[in-house]
């Protein structure tokens, strides 16, 4: 579902944020993506839903690139970004309709999802007040619901669960695997090493723009924790 | 097309005043979108008191043939300022940039529903301005009933193309800028170059329009406004049209707006999404040594904090520096050219002893220098980041008196710079000048502590891009509309009190009046900030 090729991302003076990195992600993973902070996660997820530019490398989605074929891909892609920056003096519902307005999906279809999400995500009261008086989890909730809404064949976060209370953690760890056993797949960055763990059937260790260990979860742990795996690598790395 | 509307209506929703009034439980919040209402109610109402006035005064002088093309040439040259200003924090940079980018929108849809909204915002001013006029036309010059619909429909159609212009210099430059590392830097560097050049061929335009050879001052104004329709095509179309009426004008002026917004945008959405990247990523430099580290006192601290936040952002430096740069570029000119030289640039050679304007010559830099007070948009601009301030064990009058330092930092070397060139050029005696440069000192404490009253008393933290508090904000356009029509009036009063009595006796009202102003304007601020 998700291919990325080679990518590189290089700013000023040659210096490389992300160095050739290439990993897949199939239909039904749960691919989870750690590395310390500024060691390229971010950079690496923006390229794939098509904010930031790149020249080198290749992402696909589905089979579509996401720099020839944006729309095909932006389209099946869904992402839910580590700050959500959402329009403040919207109502939690107006932003939701804005979504399902710009996914084309039918009245009857979205106050069924939106009602389900909201519901699970206990918001449904808060939907008709403006953005700007939510929390910072309320905020993420209503970032992940309109990920959600639209049923998107990928599923792209960053550090989603900063900020949830420990319910809303619960309920989204719910949906993620109730999505992949509907094919979904999703790739997500964490620095939560024990969610990464339980949650995720392949890893993926960036550190300074490299990935320096990879595979699936039972490969890369070996019979340890994922934490010692981790500091293990990076320590090599 | 269906995805422009969603993307324009959802824009537009999310910046109403109306859509908070109707969803906030906060009654404080409440109030201040009525108290919003209110003031851009009372500057519309100003606006078109000055339209209505613009063309009583040409009808009165039997030019009202001429208020087409002025209206044409105000609308336009307001446009295309004002969206040059906003260009960078609207088009670029913008906070949600991340969130709308990954959803299925084209890059040229987004960039053409960020214009269409700036087009969309800014569209009730030019309205004002271009229906009153065309009601003083018409009561002055009678023409055919159909004119009325002719310009009523061009009204919304003459701000795009100054609007597409800007945008796409805007465009331009942050192109250029986002080829280099330190783009923010040279973003603004650009701009205030571009700024700057437009001041200064204001001049030369006006000379070229001004045929020298034409005596008569009303012939020359309607020779000039004439000759401005024939240089910029389209406001002789508006013109054309709106007398005439002339379909082929109409037809001009719309198709060609309609032709460029496709091309503009057809051109800034191929490189779109490439220079936000390039204008919102920075890599870490990794080079950083542990040395060099300097203790300040609370105020410095925070006059040192709105030093950088100043410096860091491209909106707000072009928006808060202008003034001050304006005011030595000014000095320097004057130096270079002679102060009578400028003033006969500027009065259009009028025949009076220039040595009247000398009691004056604070004002004049000050006119520059007010500006802006970035005590006026500081508060805002904390926005989320407030409760970094509010946590922190220092007294709340303390953060203001900081914001007030940087302001006095930033603005009282270009003030005495400003006036000891102008001085120098106009040779005002060295007692004269001494009173003058207390004069400019003063006003820039004045400048600085109602823009901190403006500031407090209207803070507005709830932003959702910076533009908001620095070019809209009801805090700035309360700081700076009395501040300016009142400078206006100060400049004509001391001419006028200069020939009546002693230059330095005057000098010395006016420095005890202004520090008096600026005094209660200090205590009201620190109040205001206790209360914060």
């Amino acid at each position: 579902m998700l291919e990325i090729r080679h990518y590189s991302k290089s700013y000023g003076e040659g210096k490389k944020a992300v160095d050739d990195i290439s990993l897949t992600v199939e239909s039904g993973d749960i691919y989870g993506f750690i590395g310390h902070n500024g060691a390229g996660k971010s950079t690496t997820i923006r390229a794939v839903v098509g904010v930031l530019d790149f020249t080198e490398g290749e992402i696909l989605i589905d089979g579509h690139s996401v720099r020839d074929e944006e729309m095909e891909c932006k389209r099946i892609t869904a992402y839910i970004p580590d700050n959500p920056d959402l329009y403040e003096n919207l109502t939690g519902i107006q932003y939701l309709n804005f979504i399902a307005d710009v996914f084309d999906i039918g009245v009857t279809e979205r106050e069924a999802d939106i009602k389900r999400y909201a519901d699970l995500f206990e918001i449904t009261d808060s939907l008709g007040d403006l953005i700007s008086s939510y929390s910072h989890g309320m905020k993420q909730k209503v970032a992940i619901i309109s990920a959600l809404i639209h049923h998107p064949k990928l599923l792209v976060l960053d550090e989603p669960f900063v900020g949830l209370d420990p319910k809303a953690t619960f309920t989204l760890k719910e949906i993620m695997h109730e999505m992949c056993a509907q094919g979904t797949a999703i790739f997500f960055s964490t620095h939560v090493l024990d969610v990464a763990e339980k949650l995720c059937n392949k890893v993926a260790i960036i550190k300074h723009g490299r990935i320096i260990a990879s595979g699936t979860m039972k490969e890369l742990t070996e019979g340890h924790s994922l934490e010692e795996t981790f500091l293990e690598a990076d320590h090599e790395g | 097309m269906k995805a422009s509307i969603i993307l324009l209506k959802t824009l537009l929703l999310s910046t109403s005043q109306h859509n908070i009034y109707k969803h906030s439980t906060d009654k404080k919040r409440r109030r201040r979108v009525i108290g919003n209402y209110i003031g851009m109610g009372c500057l519309y109402l100003m606006l078109i008191g000055y339209s209505i006035a613009m063309c009583i005064g040409y009808g009165e002088s039997g030019l009202i043939e001429a208020a087409p093309v002025m209206c044409a040439i105000v609308i336009s040259a307001l446009a295309f300022l004002f969206t040059f200003f906003k260009t960078n924090g609207y088009l670029f940079n913008f906070k949600e940039y991340d969130m709308l980018m990954s959803l299925p929108f084209e890059s040229r849809t987004v960039a053409g529903c960020k214009f269409m909204y700036m087009y969309m915002k800014s569209l009730p001013w030019y309205l004002s301005i271009s229906l009153a006029m065309m009601i003083g036309y018409g009561i002055y010059a009678h023409p055919s009933p159909v004119v009325y619909p002719a310009w009523i429909f061009l009204s919304f159609v003459l701000p795009v193309i100054p609007m597409l212009l800007a945008s796409f210099l805007g465009f331009l430059i942050a192109r250029v800028s986002s080829g280099f590392r330190k783009n923010n830097i040279i973003q603004t560097v650009l701009t205030m170059a571009f700024i700057i050049l437009c001041f200064s061929l204001r001049y030369i335009i006006e000379d070229v329009i001004r045929d020298d050879k034409v005596e008569n001052t009303l012939q020359s104004i309607s020779e000039a406004t004439e000759n401005a329709g024939r240089m910029y095509l389209p406001v002789g179309w508006f013109a054309g049209a709106v007398r005439g009426p002339v379909v082929s004008d109409i037809l001009l002026l719309t198709g060609v707006s309609l032709l460029l917004f496709v091309i503009v945008f057809r051109i800034v959405g191929n490189s779109y999404r490439s220079i936000n990247s390039a204008l919102k990523s920075h890599a870490a430099a990794k080079k950083y040594r542990m040395n060099g580290q300097k203790k300040r006192s609370v105020i410095s601290a925070i006059a040192y904090k709105e030093f950088k936040r100043l410096t860091g952002s491209t909106t707000y430096m072009t928006n808060g520096a202008i003034g001050v740069i304006l005011a030595a570029l000014f000095g320097i000119v004057t130096l270079i050219l002679g102060f009578d030289k400028i003033v006969d640039t500027v009065t259009q050679n009028a025949p009076f002893d220039h040595a009247i304007l000398q009691p004056a010559i604070p004002f004049i830099i000050y006119f520059f220098i007010g500006m802006m007070a970035t005590t006026a948009c500081s508060p805002s601009l904390e926005g989320k980041n407030y409760w970094i301030l509010q946590s922190l064990p220092i007294e709340k009058t303390s953060i203001y008196k900081g914001k007030m330092l940087f302001n006095m930092y930033l603005t009282v070397p270009f003030m005495i710079f400003g006036i000891l060139c102008m001085g120098i050029s106009a040779k005002v005696p060295v007692s004269e000048l001494i009173m003058d440069l207390i004069l400019g000192v003063v006003l820039c404490a004045f400048s600085t502590a109602w823009g901190c009253v403006c500031g407090i008393r209207h803070m507005r933290l709830d932003w959702e891009n910076e533009i908001e508090v620095i070019k809209q904000g009801a805090a700035v356009s309360i700081y700076l509309l009395p501040n300016m029509f009142a400078v206006m009036g100060l400049v004509v009063l001391m001419v006028f009190l200069g020939m009546k009595m002693n230059h330095i006796l005057l000098s010395g009202i006016m420095i005890l009046i202004v520090a008096a102003l600026a005094a209660v304007s200090y205590l009201r601020a620190l109040s205001l900030a206790r209360r914060t």
